[in-house]
């Protein structure tokens, strides 16, 4: 990875972005994210009768002497968005053909993410994971935490064999709050298990967004000479003549996509793949213009 | 059994482990990769993968066997012949090797020719052979073998006999060799005859008539021919001088040459703007060019003056090619001297065609100009006394009644000196008169005249006629088969008949139909005398008026002054003989071939006469003959020698047509390139593989590119 994973320029063209959680979370501290609580708040948005236990600072004095009722004002509640950054740092994520690693792109964009999060005072919480758990930073909002993250980016190293499932299910419970769950991976492991744990987030009224990253030579797989292909995360091996199998690799990669892809629709699971040749600001103006533009309808509700 | 002609090649096998050395390097060298989607290789390729190996697996094979097919063709494989050569090689052989040594085998188109190719399959023959094995080395130089050799088993004389051949300068006699090599292996003790022939195959030296009968001689004794083709089969190209004919004109002061140059060519592409040089005396005299279609000649004319009474050499000469010999060709002009001829009329008359010497004089002089080089000069009998004979070469005594004393012993003295004396008679003769006076000349005493006419009432006998006594005289050598026939439509009606007994060494040169000598000749001295004994006019016959006339009239003379070069053939093939005339008083000659070497020539005898014979025309060139170190006049001071042009012609026989001239003889014939092995020469090699296997190794290397690409 990149000592700094903050590109200047993408940094410059998603400053001014502003991502919005499809669901409101509960916070206190303002913030430009809608929610679903009315409370004390810049925007008005309706009366209620008093009762008691109400805040007598919300009683609107103005309607009790045109009514002689008790209305406490209602005003649209602000409130801070929790992410939670899921980040694959198994072997096979440290796979590149040239450039840069499907790791190091992911490691990229959590960074970036966090940094957009953090402007916008949301909480962000970073989890790297392979078979387990490497390192868990709790959600926090407040500037310096930003240097945690990316401390914690920079010295993360590949390896190991990945088991997403295994990693996504204490996080079912120990996220309280409703969420946004974000996992960047290559998903190369069991895909039901994961799209169940994910089901499960949902359940729990989470947000969940996979940015499924894959290096181009695995999309386009355009080796040429004979090689001895070895796995990433293990010791499975195979030698092969690329072009007597690039049709059936292709084939079983664009089903298994294509499958995933499928599972996530039908679980409202926002799926992104990106080509690990993109370039990173496109991918993510091209991500966040599209979730703005998706979020537009329900802000008017 | 198979042998190789070039094992070293056979190293080459252990080339087909290369492709699998180098598919074990990359099997465990091979492209190592770390790739992250691989379970969706192992996936999909478990399936494919066996198919991948199976195919590499062909392309593994197809490669080792390309290498190693490669390796076998270049190695140049042979099945040897599990029949005779079995046989041959456990009893002991008898071989005769037949080096063909004609002029065509200096053909040369790479750095060695193919006589030097020969030599070199002889020696490994020679070398091949077993302590038990007798051979024998002839070649095909000569159509005749004097001395045939015997069959040997010193391998080191053989050796040094074949280092010792030398290419010469003859065209190819297959058919006498191959009797030759017959004969030769009559006399083996061994039961395996062979005859190994080493030849280029132009088709000129193989005799189709000689294989008509001479092959049941060749397949009953001999066990098998070996042909040895060391042209390769490959088509050969020449041009070639193929003729050269030089014709005199004599004028007054020069001899004009007229040179009918012949040149053919045998190559596939027509030739243009040949250059053509014609050189005399050593010096360029002038030059043309020609333009010869494929097989065809094509004949020029060069104009040329010579001086005249001298002889002259030259050549005719044509750019190098593959076969030089036949690119020079030699010739001669004799430009002969004059020969003064006296005439004296015995009977002249008022009307000049009526006087005794009319047709004699128009017959040695037909021209206003001196152009057949006699020169006759006439007088009468009352000038005789004005004349000396030594003035002159001949002296004519026509119808001549008497001549002073001093005349007489003048005349016999010219002629003891080397002149000739031509007697002709008539009326006015006394045969008494002419054996007293003349007994010392006369080759035969005169006796009386007879008249033979139907229309005479004293004889009902018809006229005479002549006839030949001797065709090879050189007088009537010069005419042709034809006029030799009209000799007898020349009537005779009064003829002289002789006493039997000659008065010296006489000899008739033709006679009349009742025998009756017609022309005798007699050596007196060191010169001639000749008697006619019929009139030179027409008085007594109508010889003077006949075709012949002319030529016999003109060569009697030339024959008797000695200057008899038109007899001497135009040119001499190499190793033919040149042969001439002994003049009396000559005993011995030098001849000086063209390398400068002289060999001195004493006459012998050739059909009763005296010739100077010389067989040592080895080499084409010219010779030059020398009496006491300085050119003869009366010799042709150079003879050219020629190579045969039939050998020019480079075509070759077909095989398949000297199998069938060969019958029933065991025949191999090989064309392949001379290399180490012997099998091939020794004819053991019956079926070459390397031609199927270069074809093989095509096939695979396309079935190789068909997969890899696929």
């Amino acid at each position: 990875m990149a000592e700094n994973p903050f590109d200047p320029v993408t940094l410059s063209k998603i400053a001014n972005m502003e991502l919005r959680a499809r669901l409101i979370v509960d916070g206190v501290l303002s913030g430009i994210h809608k929610s679903p609580y009315t409370g004390s708040s810049i925007e008005f948005l309706e009366h209620k009768e008093y009762s008691p236990g109400n805040e007598i600072k919300h009683v609107d004095w103005k309607v009790l002497a045109k009514t002689d009722k008790y209305y406490v004002k209602q005003f649209e509640e602000e409130t801070n968005l929790r992410c939670y950054l899921f980040l694959d740092a198994s072997g096979s994520m440290g796979y590149q053909s040239k450039g840069i690693s499907k790791f190091e792109y992911a490691a990229t964009l959590a960074a970036s993410l966090s940094y957009l999060f953090l402007k916008q005072s949301d909480l962000v919480g970073l989890i790297c994971f392979s078979d387990r758990v490497l390192h868990y930073v709790p959600p926090r909002s407040r500037v310096t935490h930003l240097h945690t993250l990316l401390n914690v980016l920079t010295e993360l190293k590949t390896a190991g064999k990945s088991n997403i499932s295994a990693v996504l299910n204490p996080f079912i419970e120990k996220i309280s709050h409703r969420s946004l769950i974000i996992v960047l991976s290559d998903f190369f492991d069991h895909t039901e298990k994961i799209l169940h744990q994910l089901q499960h987030f949902r359940f729990k009224r989470n947000e969940v967004i996979l940015f499924h990253i894959l290096d181009p030579y695995e999309l386009t797989f355009p080796f040429e000479t004979v090689t001895f292909f070895e796995s990433m995360e293990d010791e499975r091996h195979i030698l092969a003549d690329p072009k007597s199998i690039k049709e059936h690799y292709l084939s079983g990669m664009n089903y298994f996509l294509g499958q995933f892809k499928q599972s996530c629709l039908e679980n409202q699971i926002d799926y992104w793949l990106i080509d690990s040749s993109t370039p990173l600001d496109q991918a993510l103006i091209k991500f966040l213009a599209r979730r703005e533009s998706s979020l537009r309808p329900a802000r008017k509700t | 059994m198979v042998s190789f002609l070039n094992p070293i090649f056979l190293l080459g096998i252990l080339g087909a482990s290369i492709p699998i050395i180098i598919h074990l390097i990359n099997k465990k060298k091979a492209v190592s990769y770390k790739f992250a989607a691989i379970d969706f290789l192992l996936e999909t390729n478990k399936r494919i993968s066996i198919k991948f190996k199976i195919r590499q697996l062909i392309l593994l094979i197809l490669r080792a066997c390309l290498l190693m097919f490669l390796a076998l063709s270049l190695a140049k494989p042979f099945i040897t012949n599990s029949g005779g050569g079995a046989e041959e090689k456990n009893i002991p052989t008898s071989s005769v090797i037949i080096i063909d040594d004609s002029f065509s085998m200096q053909y040369s188109d790479r750095q060695e020719s193919f006589f030097s190719s020969a030599k070199m399959a002889a020696k490994r023959i020679i070398d091949a052979l077993k302590k038990e094995d007798e051979a024998a080395v002839i070649t095909c130089s000569s159509p005749t073998f004097l001395v045939l050799p015997e069959l040997e088993d010193d391998k080191k004389h053989l050796l040094n006999f074949v280092d010792q051949t030398q290419p010469g300068f003859t065209p190819t006699h297959i058919a006498p060799a191959l009797d030759a090599a017959v004969e030769i292996l009559s006399t083996a003790r061994t039961a395996v005859k062979r005859i190994f022939l080493l030849t280029d195959m132009t088709r000129s030296g193989w005799d189709p008539q000689w294989f008509k009968s001479g092959h049941e001689k060749l397949r009953r004794t001999v066990s098998r021919v070996h042909i040895l083709d060391v042209s390769e089969a490959k088509p050969l190209k020449n041009i070639a001088l193929t003729d050269v004919e030089p014709q005199l004109t004599p004028m007054e002061k020069n001899t004009e040459v007229h040179i009918k140059v012949t040149i053919a060519n045998f190559s596939p592409a027509p030739v243009k703007d040949l250059p053509v040089h014609v050189f005399l005396n050593g010096k360029k005299s002038t030059q043309g060019f020609f333009h010869i279609e494929t097989n065809t000649s094509e004949t020029k004319e060069f104009f040329l003056t010579a001086e005249k009474g001298k002889d002259h050499y030259g050549w005719v000469e044509i750019p190098g090619d593959n076969l030089s010999v036949d690119n020079k060709r030699y010739f001669t002009i004799n430009a002969s001297q004059t020969i003064n001829v006296l005439l004296i009329d015995g009977d002249p008359k008022t009307n000049i065609y009526e006087s005794e010497t009319f047709y004699l004089e128009k017959a040695l002089n037909p021209g206003r100009e001196h152009l057949s080089s006699i020169n006759s000069s006439l007088c009468s009998i009352h000038e005789i006394n004005t004349i000396t004979f030594a003035d002159f070469n001949i002296v004519f005594l026509c119808n001549v009644e008497t001549l002073p004393q001093e005349k007489i012993q003048e005349l016999e003295k010219f002629v003891q000196e080397g002149g000739a004396v031509i007697f002709t008679l008539g009326n006015k003769i006394d045969p008494e008169y002419y054996n007293n006076a003349l007994g010392a000349l006369l080759p035969h005493r005169l006796h009386t005249t007879r008249t033979f006419s139907s229309a005479s009432p004293l004889s009902g006998e018809q006229p005479l006629h002549l006839k030949v006594t001797e065709s090879v005289h050189p007088v009537l050598r010069i005419l042709s088969e034809a006029q030799i026939n009209m000799l007898s439509l020349a009537k005779f009606y009064r003829v002289f008949y002789v006493d039997p007994t000659p008065l010296g060494n006489c000899k008739t040169i033709c006679s009349f139909s009742n025998d009756t000598p017609a022309l005798i000749e007699r050596q007196v001295g060191r010169g001639k005398s000749v008697l006619f004994t019929a009139s030179i006019d027409r008085d007594w016959t109508d010889f003077p008026v006949k075709s012949f006339f002319l030529p016999v009239m003109q060569q009697l003379c030339r024959y008797v002054t000695g200057s008899m070069s038109e007899e001497i053939p135009k040119e001499i093939l190499v190793k033919h003989a040149w042969q001439y005339p002994c003049p009396y008083d000559m005993n011995v000659i030098e001849i000086t071939n063209p390398e400068g070497t002289k060999t001195i020539i004493p006459p012998q005898f050739v059909d009763n006469e005296k010739y100077f014979v010389y067989k040592e025309t080895q080499a084409p060139g010219i010779y030059a003959v020398t009496v006491n170190e300085t050119l003869h006049p009366q010799f042709p001071a150079y003879f050219p020698v020629n190579v045969d042009a039939t050998e020019s012609n480079l075509a070759k026989i077909d095989q398949n047509e000297i199998r069938a001239c060969m019958g029933g003889t065991q025949l191999s014939i090989t064309t392949s390139r001379l290399e180490k092995e012997s099998h091939v020469l020794l004819g053991e090699a019956t079926k070459t593989l390397w031609g199927q296997l270069l074809l093989l190794t095509f096939c695979i290397l396309f079935i190789e590119s068909f997969i890899s690409r696929k």
